[in-house]
């Protein structure tokens, strides 16, 4: 599944452990595609982890949960001969794993889903606020398919984070009748068959 | 009906807090899914805080430290103790004559056994609690036979957990229950598939809520 690694090697300094050894160096001889320790692992990967994660449940408090709980589970047991690109599909595995126990618990069925394969890329873009994300695009594809009631009512509420009563008196109506709007903009949106990524 | 329960839940999404659980059915899902979608777009947000960041991390360094103190110990001899009963049970059923005697945290193993299992062929992992806290273990042996072990321990819990096993091609296959007695409850058997491609396994309990998951390295 992926490429094996080059045998370029690099060498690193472990500081002396013991006063006897002290001033003295020690070589250490590990592969540049592999992980040094398990903090070079949860670095290289916790915001790509928690990106793909929120992208999946979208709130932060079920993000956080998971990503720990990922992060938990797969460091224990992880092997850090394992190559970047190994360790990274074994923390996806342990992903897809952990937020399909989550629907199951909470909704009683899958809502969405992480594949190791396809979502391989989340773990290898760049990490940080520079991020590329289509999750923009995606939801430009959803708004741009509906009316312009149920577009707006889902831009104040999901994009623009505005209450259900603030919603509603930006768009002159109820607070019934922007809860109404709401479900139907969602409705239509589901039915229309909208590419939704899983 | 779910109407009130679907709305509450996009609500909570919208807001930004945790959803409550509901049974949602087919229609729902689509509508959640265009729910998260949106939300998932809203600018900033897909950023982890860095509060949780830190936090998460000082836990991890807690957790994997290998000079952590009094806390962990029990777990440790737990964890040790059960290594020793996994491997015994690989033993007993791929070896046949073998006699195992476990004593106050101390095994003696005397065989003749013809076929001990290939370091290769085992696959293990660790049953893990929604909240993180280590519950069991799981081995796997692909052989000739293939067969599961598993151990577990709930304090305070009694009666039966079902296992499932998480396939690659995405098929779950039932692996078996394990009885549970003052908390504590292991099983084995010899199983009818391709244990190699198992990547995780799950523990439910009656009315089918997750107790562990595991995954295999």
């Amino acid at each position: 599944m992926f490429r094996s690694p080059e045998p370029s090697l690099s060498r690193v300094i472990d500081p002396p452990t013991t006063s006897d050894e002290r001033g003295l160096t020690h070589l250490r001889v590990v592969d540049a595609d592999s992980y040094s320790d398990w903090e070079s692992v949860y670095r290289d990967n916790i915001q790509r982890l928690y990106r793909l994660m929120y992208a999946r449940v979208g709130n932060r408090a079920d993000a956080e949960d998971l990503t720990s709980e990922v992060f938990r589970t797969a460091l224990r047991p992880l092997n850090l001969a394992l190559s970047k690109g190994e360790v990274r599909s074994y923390l996806l595995t342990t992903a897809q794993t952990v937020l399909a126990s989550h629907w199951r618990r909470t909704l009683g069925t899958s809502v969405t889903l992480i594949d190791p394969e396809s979502d391989m890329n989340s773990l290898v873009e760049p990490s940080g606020p520079e991020e590329p994300s289509d999750a923009p695009q995606r939801a430009g594809r959803i708004l741009a398919a509906l009316p312009e009631r149920y577009r707006r009512i889902l831009e104040l509420r999901f994009l623009e984070a505005c209450s259900i009563k603030e919603a509603a008196e930006a768009m002159g109506v109820s607070v019934s009748n922007a809860k109404v709007l709401q479900h139907r903009a969602l409705r239509m949106a589901a039915k229309a068959g909208l590419e939704v990524e899983q | 009906m779910t109407t009130r329960r679907l709305s509450a839940y996009t609500d909570a999404l919208a807001a930004g807090r945790r959803p409550r659980s509901f049974q949602a059915d087919p229609e729902d899902v689509e509508m959640l899914r265009v729910a998260i979608a949106l939300r998932a777009a809203r600018p900033g947000d897909a950023i982890a805080d860095e509060n949780f960041v830190a936090e998460l991390h000082q836990q991890l360094s807690d957790d994997l430290s290998p000079s952590e103190p009094t806390d962990i110990h029990p777990l440790k001899r737990y964890r040790g103790r059960a290594a020793i009963f996994a491997v015994a049970a690989g033993l007993a059923l791929v070896g046949g004559t073998v006699a195992v005697t476990e004593t106050s945290n101390k095994a003696t193993v005397q065989q003749s056994a013809t076929a001990v299992p290939q370091r290769q062929a085992l696959h293990t992992a660790t049953f893990q609690s929604p909240t993180g806290q280590v519950v069991g273990q799981i081995v796997l042996y692909h052989g000739q036979p293939s067969w599961v072990f598993m151990n577990v321990d709930l304090p305070h819990s009694n009666g039966s957990l079902k296992c499932e096993l998480h396939l690659a091609n995405g098929e779950v296959v039932a692996a078996g229950a394990v009885e549970l007695h003052d908390g504590s409850g292991q099983f084995s058997q010899s199983i009818h598939m391709d244990a190699g491609t198992a990547r995780g396994a799950t523990l439910y309990d009656s009315s089918g809520v997750v107790v562990a998951s595991a995954v295999f390295i």
